[in-house]
């Protein structure tokens, strides 16, 4: 998708989102950024704590915002989007933590020679882990059913 | 304010923002937010699965002061 639509597709996140926090009287401000060839959303905190109510349990109401505001992106431009959107540096802790949790699986893959399955995950989890197994030249694989599906690491092919 | 932000949401999401109203019925089991769009829209707002309308619930419900929130979702030919 051409870079041109992806920031239409951040703007438009960004002003839905914008009138969300308006409307609920809540204090953030919207980093829209492109990366690698989504759209990135980021709504940051102004005050530790301001926007809890919009990350929700295991992020489960930043799922459900994500999911409205690429509706509203696809709306408009008519091209299906997979914007990601981040609340109050969500996102950006869970990735730290899961690269950490992928960097142990790999160095016991490496050591071993067997494979490892993790803990089920979301999509954005797996994608992380996946990309982490990737760099250091490992395979993955994810197997399971949605809502318990889960990464394998294997050693290198 | 849930009326209001739940009306900015399903409008950003439809073809005909216009037709889109959001009212409170009264219950007596608590109340329930009416969401009514044009007809061709009742697709779009429900989603694949439900999966719009339980989005649309979870962050209306996330806005809540007290709990969770019915909404119904009508089209605007219905009462």
């Amino acid at each position: 998708m051409s870079e041109k639509i992806l920031e239409t597709e951040g703007d438009i996140a960004a002003d839905y989102l914008e009138g969300l926090l308006d409307i609920a009287d809540l204090d953030g401000d919207i980093d829209i950024d492109v990366e690698g060839s989504r759209a990135q959303v980021s709504i940051v905190e102004a005050n530790p704590g301001d926007l809890k109510s919009l990350v929700g349990k295991d992020g489960k109401v930043l799922e459900s915002l994500q999911e409205l505001a690429r509706l509203a992106a696809t709306r408009e431009t008519g091209e299906r989007s997979r914007l990601m959107l981040d609340v109050a540096g969500f996102r950006a802790e869970r990735k730290t933590t899961l690269t950490a949790l992928a960097n142990e699986a790999i160095e016991r893959v490496t050591a071993s020679g067997e494979s490892i399955s993790l803990d089920p995950m979301n999509a954005f989890e797996r994608k992380v882990v996946h990309d982490a197994v990737a760099a250091a030249g490992l395979a993955s694989s994810s197997d399971g059913e949605e809502p318990k599906r889960y990464v394998v690491v294997s050693p290198a092919s | 304010m849930l009326e209001e932000a739940l009306g900015h949401l399903v409008r950003g999401i439809v073809d005909h923002p216009d037709d889109v109203s959001v009212s409170t019925r009264s219950q007596r089991r608590g109340s329930v937010l009416l969401v009514r769009v044009h007809p061709e829209d009742m697709g779009r707002v429900i989603g694949r699965a439900g999966r719009t309308a339980s989005a649309l619930r979870t962050v209306v419900g996330a806005l809540s002061t007290d709990g969770p929130v019915r909404i119904d979702f009508l089209d605007v030919d219905e009462r």
